[in-house]
């Protein structure tokens, strides 16, 4: 087993609402190693978002360590720490969250232009675009990157942003209940092309669901429930 | 590099933005436009006042001045080319047997005047006077009309029997119906001594007769003045003394113009002052005597700078509506940035980048539109005259042959930085709340 790639040791985490503190977050310990396709498991509000906004810097832990490589990152500044999200992680989410104004391929190629100046990537113009298109090929949607995400079934949107995730090259995926709002034939599409592209690269998966038949399909599972992980 | 892409796609689909551009756009076509006009104006007007003035005028004389005395002095700067002595006086003018009464508001039209008949009366020494000012120039301007020239230009102020020769503003002949040989009178007034030893002011009619016509460029100096012989004056008001009130002085080299003038009055009031806080002698350069109308024309410039300056706040408040107006729909974007790698500067930058792109792209077509609309005011003076038949800019008034502009880099510069202040201001609002929005809020709802 390979030393993981992003952990959470001992994490918790506390929302305040007004005076209220609301904890969600209760010491969670989770890893996930190159390759390992892991599975997040649990009913709704069980903190599963949540977990996987703190391990992608989204979010600072209340308490505990977030692990990049085995380094803690927490006295990272945020530029810092903006960087580091850009290099390792890919996330995809249930709503899509593309940019409505930009076509297919702009959104794709957005991602890359993240941590880009403007001098090397106006020289890199081409090689990126080619890497993008290649990319939309490979989710199938070669035909389609001009079209705006207005223009396109909610299955192609998610296509899209499976793309975006994976044009900065990142070590792990973490998607947030990806096939939530696709019927079950199209969520099938898109888990297969995920778990492809994933065994191709050798990436680290989290995949936070509560289908347990999505769940079986995963190397491993972790079930969450009241902000603790359970076996 | 995604800051500039995204802002450039969030303005390309959103054409409201265009009302930014085109806001401040026309307040920098104002700035450019009429401040070019006010400037070229004004240095039109300066050129136009200096060549109706002397270099350097030494006034506030003692009474009694002797000119030879004043002439030494005055030569004895080696920056002085030619001196001219002048004796400067006030009166009526008017036909004989038929003096008019005063004026209903004195100098109500003082900038041109021409309509009314109380004028300087300038006693002047034709030759000297030709050396230190463009006095011989007046009389042969090409706009008079031979019959309305002096009979000899070098020696215009040619006496007929008591009649005193005059030389009348070209206007004012023409106004009044006025050709060389007319009979005119001047009534005015002196200061005498009564035989009881009291100073009383006593009337005094000099009869002049009209020599000819003088036209310099300044409107103001011909309508307010009129040229008689040295003597005239002092044998009429002085009991023929040779006495001096004014000094007309021709420097040899403008650079130093300013430091003449100070050496100049403390020459003459080293020789002169006899103690008289009023009258001690002081030497002034044109611009200094004509200072309250040339500065009564920058005041206005000054005032329309500020009244377009709020203009382009204005705009500015406009990009500031539609720019938050944008902010708002985008806060939704916000949190799919940050989980690809942005930050809460990033996000500030995009919406500034924003607006600075509209600034920009106004301020470009504002100085772009601006620089040739000052350039080709006239054509498009003559085009709306013919148009319409409102003429836009008097012309003849100020004998200007064209519209005139002066662009100023300085003031280009200037409401460039103005424009880009305003507008990296009005951007910043809207950008700090962008920034402040929390990308987790976008990332949880839909
Ligand atoms: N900003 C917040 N303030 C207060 N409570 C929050 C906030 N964000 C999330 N929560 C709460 O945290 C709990 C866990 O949320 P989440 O991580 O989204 O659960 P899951 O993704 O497992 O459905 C929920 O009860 C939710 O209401
Ligand atoms: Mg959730």
């Amino acid at each position: 087993m390979t030393a993981p790639v992003l952990a959470a040791a001992s994490v918790t985490k506390t929302f305040q609402l007004g005076r209220q503190p609301i904890p969600v977050l209760r010491g969670v310990d989770f890893a996930v190693a190159a390759g390992e396709i892991v599975a997040l498991l649990g009913a709704s509000g069980a903190g599963k978002s949540t977990l996987l906004h703190v391990l992608g810097l989204l979010d600072p832990p209340t308490s505990g360590e977030v692990l990049y490589d085995g380094r803690a990152v927490q006295h990272l500044s945020v530029r810092e720490r903006a960087l580091l999200r850009h290099r390792y992680v890919g996330f995809v989410f249930q709503f899509y969250h593309l940019i409505p104004e930009l076509t297919a391929l702009q959104n794709v190629l957005l991602a890359g232009m993240m941590a880009t100046p403007i001098l090397r990537y106006l020289r890199e113009r081409s090689e990126r675009r080619r890497r993008a298109v290649a990319l939309l090929e490979q989710v199938g949607l070669g035909e389609r990157l001009r079209h705006r995400p207005a223009e396109l079934s909610g299955g192609e949107r998610q296509r899209v942003a499976i793309a975006r995730a994976l044009l900065a090259e990142p070590r792990v995926i973490l998607a947030d209940e990806p096939t939530g709002n696709l019927d079950s034939a199209t969520a099938k599409g898109v888990v297969d092309l995920m778990f492809s592209l994933q065994r191709q690269r050798g990436l680290g998966f989290v995949l936070v669901t509560h289908d347990e038949a999505l769940a079986r399909r995963a190397d491993r599972v972790v079930r969450m429930v009241d902000g603790r992980v359970v076996g | 590099m995604y800051r500039l892409f995204l802002a450039l796609r969030y303005l390309l689909t959103r054409p409201i933005n265009l009302l930014g551009v085109f806001g401040i756009a026309l307040s920098v076509w104002a700035l450019v436009v009429v401040v070019s006009l006010f400037s070229g104006f004004l240095a039109v007007i300066a050129r136009h006042v200096h060549g109706a003035s002397a270099d350097v005028t030494v006034s506030g004389l003692p009474p009694g001045t002797g000119w030879p005395g004043l002439q030494a002095e005055l030569r004895g700067e080696t920056n002085v080319a030619a001196v001219a002595p002048r004796v400067v006086h006030y009166g009526l003018l008017h036909r004989p047997g038929r003096r008019p009464g005063p004026p209903a508001l004195p100098g109500r039209t003082a900038l041109h005047g021409g309509d009314q008949p109380f004028l300087f009366v300038l006693g002047v020494d034709p030759a000297a006077e030709s050396q230190a000012t463009g006095f011989a120039g007046w009389l042969v301007d090409p706009v008079i009309p031979a019959e309305l020239r002096a009979a000899d230009p070098r020696e215009p102020l040619r006496d007929r029997g008591d009649r005193a020769a005059v030389l009348v503003g070209l206007d004012r002949m023409r106004a009044e119906g006025l050709r060389p040989g007319d009979e005119l009178v001047l009534t005015t007034g002196t200061m005498r001594d009564r035989e009881d030893g009291a100073r009383v002011t006593a009337q005094v009619q000099i009869p002049l007769v009209v020599a000819g016509a003088f036209k310099t460029q300044h409107g103001g100096f011909d309508g307010n003045n009129l040229f008689v012989g040295i003597e005239v004056l002092r044998r009429h008001l002085f009991d023929g003394a040779s006495v001096v009130q004014e000094a007309a002085v021709r420097v040899a080299d403008p650079q130093d113009l300013d430091g003449t003038a100070a050496r100049l009055s403390r020459a003459v009031q080293r020789a002169v002052d006899r103690g008289d806080q009023r009258a001690r002698g002081i030497a002034q350069t044109w611009r200094q005597k004509n200072a309250g109308f040339l500065e009564s024309v920058e005041h206005q410039r000054a005032l329309l700078k500020i009244v377009l300056v709020v203009i382009l706040v204005t705009a500015a408040f406009l990009m500031l509506a539609t720019l938050s107006m944008m902010v708002t729909e985008k806060t939704a974007d916000i949190g799919i940035l940050a989980a690809m790698g942005g930050t809460p500067l990033g996000t500030t930058q995009v919406f500034l980048a924003c607006g600075l792109t509209i600034t920009g792209a106004g301020v470009a077509l504002g100085l772009g539109t601006g620089c040739i609309t000052a350039v080709y005011l006239e054509e498009v003076r003559q085009v709306l005259r013919w148009a319409t038949g409102i003429d836009l800019f008097p012309l003849e008034v100020y004998n200007l042959d064209r519209v005139p502009w002066h662009l100023d880099p300085w003031w280009l510069l200037q409401v460039t930085l103005m424009a880009f202040a305003t507008g990296f201001l009005a951007s910043a609002l809207p950008a700090l709340r962008a920034a402040r929005h929390d990308p987790l809020v976008s990332l949880r709802n839909a």
